[in-house]
């Protein structure tokens, strides 16, 4: 191992990586940063890193009626379609990792293949449908059309999560005269859970981060986060940028609270795979 | 041991059909607006059959579509691998277990941003005037103003940096991992007949992962279909048609332009019919 420690090669890697990992954070911190800029201290030909920072940016988009419209919109959107997605993804999953049938396969082809479809070959359809009920730009028709994203995500992801709690735990409760809705309840839940957790929290950012379906399926009263934060913006470059940048931050923030628990699921999922 | 139970039939069943019946409907109901000419601003409508289809190939705007999709496609799925591969073998050479642990969380924020979010950080970025990444160019040449959004030559490359940005970092990650569950005595091996580094990778650790690498691949060309957000933020299919993907296409077809919601289904169909048939083949193929 030794001969290799000083070879210059080695440091070209680590000053790529380096610049990698600046490159990875550095454009959202200095987004960040301009969220608590004046707009003098922005619109500067030469990037100012010391300035005299103000919240003003911040409590204007926090004080805005669209702003926490929106937030509460993509709250309780992503909310209930995670929800859904739990009850309905989590026994299915389950079902298909301890209770293989021949169609097992199918399924899972079927619930993958749903991720195929493009996103505007969906909307289209739904809107007009929605139009047609009466349930357009409300919503309960965004967390109808969202439970399709976050069950078929949510199953997905809990099949091998299930697939990895030892046989021989659920065999021994079994043995203890648990019934099958028992050992789901009492065993295979709780053991499965750390990996579980990452599922459903990839499907909340999935479903937080997402822009057409909702932009489609909304015209005022339903709008979530994203559609309000993209349309500050189209007013042109002559909103004060400090307000998108702030705006842009907070959209962020939710998603980015889970990146322990990704990191930690992502670990899990090789974690299986070595043993 | 475990005894016949409903429990397959009570948790699989509701599921599937709800996951169905909310799928098939979206699905064939756009093929039956395809066949019909709707319109958003008039409610009657009446059936055309295929003449929407039959417009689309004649209609340059949607060839030209196709043609940016399609270098999308090629350019974010290569370019993504590219740096998550070359990124993932420099994270096993030369960072230890905690620099890897610190690089992974890194790599990972961009994926979890929004992609309205990434878009704006990186429009910003590339402000002419103002951004910081166009600082450094500014700097070099004395106040020289370079537009990489707003020249039809760029404004593909510049969108799809962003993209990379946030997928090739994250497959970065994957890439280490799936690099570390590797058994170390093919390298071992390797070392011991004075491979090179590269040589080890290129030779023996890389074919080593040849399937999940294609399954990866797979992902990031599924997830590349989603390029509406970006394109949408940062250049609205312009500049003229530069970057109008079909998706991008469809919607302002369908809901900017003209309403013709018929028109756009008729091109959402089409991009359905080609993705499924697609991936459903490449799925058998990864997975036989």
């Amino acid at each position: 191992m030794k001969q290799y420690r000083m070879r210059p090669g080695r440091l070209i890697a680590k000053t790529v990586l380096a610049l990698a990992g600046f490159l990875a954070v550095f454009p959202l911190l200095w987004t960040a940063l301009n969220a608590l800029k004046n707009n003098v201290d922005i619109i500067t030909r030469v990037p100012k890193v010391v300035f005299t920072p103000t919240l003003a940016n911040i409590s204007y988009i926090l004080g805005r009626d669209s702003v926490l419209t929106g937030l509460y919109n993509s709250a309780v959107a992503c909310g209930a379609a995670v929800l859904i997605g739990i009850v309905l993804g989590l026994p299915a999953a389950y079902s298909v990792a301890r209770y293989p049938n021949r169609f097992a396969g199918d399924i899972q082809f079927f619930v993958l293949s749903l991720r195929f479809l493009p996103p505007v070959a969906v909307a289209i359809p739904l809107m007009v449908i929605w139009l047609q009920i009466g349930l357009y730009d409300t919503l309960p028709a965004l967390i109808v059309t969202y439970s399709l994203l976050t069950i078929s995500v949510i199953m997905w992801l809990a099949i091998p999560a299930f697939q990895g709690v030892p046989k021989e735990i659920e065999e021994a409760a079994f043995v203890d005269g648990y019934g099958a809705y028992s050992v789901f309840w009492r065993i295979a839940l709780p053991v499965a859970a750390r990996s579980l957790i990452g599922a459903i929290a990839f499907s909340f950012v999935l479903v937080w981060n997402e822009f057409l379906i909702a932009l489609m399926l909304s015209s005022s009263n339903a709008k979530t986060l994203p559609i309000v934060a993209s349309e500050l913006s189209q007013q042109g470059m002559n909103v004060p940028w400090g307000i998108l940048n702030a705006s842009v931050v907070l959209l962020s923030l939710p998603p980015l609270l889970f990146l322990g628990v990704l990191s930690g699921f992502l670990n899990s999922v090789f974690r299986q795979k070595k043993s | 041991m475990r005894r016949r139970s409903s429990l397959p039939v009570t948790f699989l069943v509701p599921t599937l059909a709800i996951l169905l019946v909310l799928s098939m409907v979206p699905t064939l109901y756009a093929i039956v607006i395809a066949l019909q000419n709707r319109e958003l601003s008039a409610p009657g409508y009446s059936w055309v059959w295929f003449s929407n289809f039959a417009d689309l190939f004649s209609d340059r705007r949607f060839l030209n579509a196709v043609w940016v999709s399609v270098k999308w496609e090629i350019v974010t799925v290569v370019a993504t691998m590219v740096v998550a591969i070359g990124l993932g073998v420099l994270m096993f050479e030369v960072a230890g277990p905690r620099l890897r642990n610190f690089y992974c969380l890194l790599f990972i924020i961009p994926v979890l941003l929004p992609r309205v979010s990434a878009a704006f950080v990186w429009k910003f970025a590339y402000h002419p005037l103002y951004g910081i990444a166009t600082y450094p160019y500014r700097l070099i040449t004395g106040g020289l103003i370079f537009d990489p959004l707003s020249k039809p030559g760029t404004a593909l490359f510049a969108v799809a940096s962003v993209d990379v940005w946030q997928w090739g970092l994250f497959f970065a990650v994957i890439v280490l991992k799936l690099l570390e569950t590797l058994p170390p005595q093919p390298i071992e091996a390797a070392r011991l007949d004075h491979a090179k580094r590269w040589q080890i990778h290129a030779y023996v650790t890389l074919p080593m992962l040849k399937a999940p690498l294609i399954s990866l691949m797979f992902v990031k060309m599924i997830e590349s279909l989603r390029s509406f957000d970006l394109i949408y933020v940062m250049t609205r299919g312009g500049p003229g048609v530069a970057t109008e993907t079909l998706d991008m296409y469809a919607f302002s077809q369908g809901f900017i332009e003209s309403g013709k919601v018929s028109y756009a289904s008729a091109m959402a169909v089409l991009m359905m019919i080609a993705t499924v048939i697609t991936f459903t083949m490449l799925w058998k193929r990864v997975q036989a």
